[in-house]
């Protein structure tokens, strides 16, 4: 049987991600975008929890990968966090002034 | 409230070997696995890229408004909610309704691509184009491919409103998903990480 997650379920996984992306939004201090001063290394690192949350909570919900199986979920899961990685390291290492050239 | 659908062996695609467990076209699923590889080969490019020239992408990252791409998000978050609402519609057998979510996920896809249309038009007016710097090139790159996978995953939705049946719309949300995945994605990296 393939169990769908149920309005409910959705409903409540659709607010958590309007919610988070609110504190993305705010943990990027919009309101100090206009200086465009660098973002605090915790703020950025909030901004990369929130969206890893966000992603998971989406493949999880609403494309239902909680009902395909341990080895679905984690393709997804660690295909997931390779590109989180990769996002991050590219923005910890224009941070720390690492370049790759 | 969950729901329970029975499919011949108890799995959605019996007969699909590894991808029997997955709901919708076995097929959809090979191109969702194949263009998130590809987004992550992208962000792996522009990362480099960034790391090469901090300061210049920076200069040139000021000139998004983040507030516009966050309304984009919960444009289309809120879009893939209708999707996922329409699936569960359709395997009640409640066709009038999935049709109404379809028709909504479809509508808030147009919302999104007008206002990512009206960015664009005034990052164009600005002279801001993709030939600008390598932020730009990046920008323009990466949202116009997503942007491509929005209009297609709009193709889908209407395309399966019109030939309604359980299996097509898993498939077509589950493409719908792929959409606001990557733009979860895009958003951070493109207007929020600084």
């Amino acid at each position: 049987m393939t169990t769908l997650p149920g309005a409910r379920r959705l409903l409540i996984a659709w607010a958590t991600l309007m919610v988070l992306t609110l504190v993305s939004m705010l943990s990027a201090r919009l309101e100090e975008a206009a200086q465009w001063q660098a973002l605090p290394l915790w703020s950025a690192g909030l901004v990369l929890l929130a969206t890893a949350f966000k992603a998971h909570r989406l493949l999880m919900v609403y494309l239902n990968l909680r009902a395909a199986g341990s080895a679905w979920r984690g393709a997804f899961v660690g295909l997931l966090a390779l590109t989180l990685a990769l996002i991050a390291g590219g923005y910890l290492a224009a941070r720390w002034g690492i370049s790759p050239g | 409230m969950s729901e329970a659908r029975p499919h011949g062996d108890g799995l959605p695609n019996p007969g699909w070997g590894p991808f029997a467990a997955l709901p919708g076209n076995p097929l959809m699923w090979v191109l969702i696995l194949s263009e998130l590889l590809v987004f992550a080969a992208f962000f792996a490019l522009y990362a480099w890229q960034r790391a090469a020239a901090p300061a210049r992408v920076d200069a040139a990252q000021r000139h998004l408004d983040p507030l516009m791409g966050g309304l984009n998000t919960l444009v289309l978050l809120t879009s893939g909610l209708a999707a996922a609402l329409a699936v569960e519609a359709i395997a009640a057998g409640r066709r009038r309704h999935a049709r109404r979510w379809l028709g909504a996920a479809l509508g808030l896809g147009a919302v999104f691509c007008t206002i990512k249309g009206l960015e664009y038009a005034d990052k164009l007016a600005a002279g801001l184009t993709p030939e600008t710097n390598l932020f730009f090139g990046f920008y323009y790159g990466l949202t116009a491919f997503h942007f491509a996978h929005v209009l297609f995953g709009m193709a889908l939705l209407a395309l399966v409103t019109w030939r309604l049946s359980t299996d097509n719309v898993e498939t077509a949300a589950a493409f719908w998903h792929l959409v606001d995945l990557i733009w979860i994605l895009l958003y951070p990296l493109l207007y929020l990480l600084r």
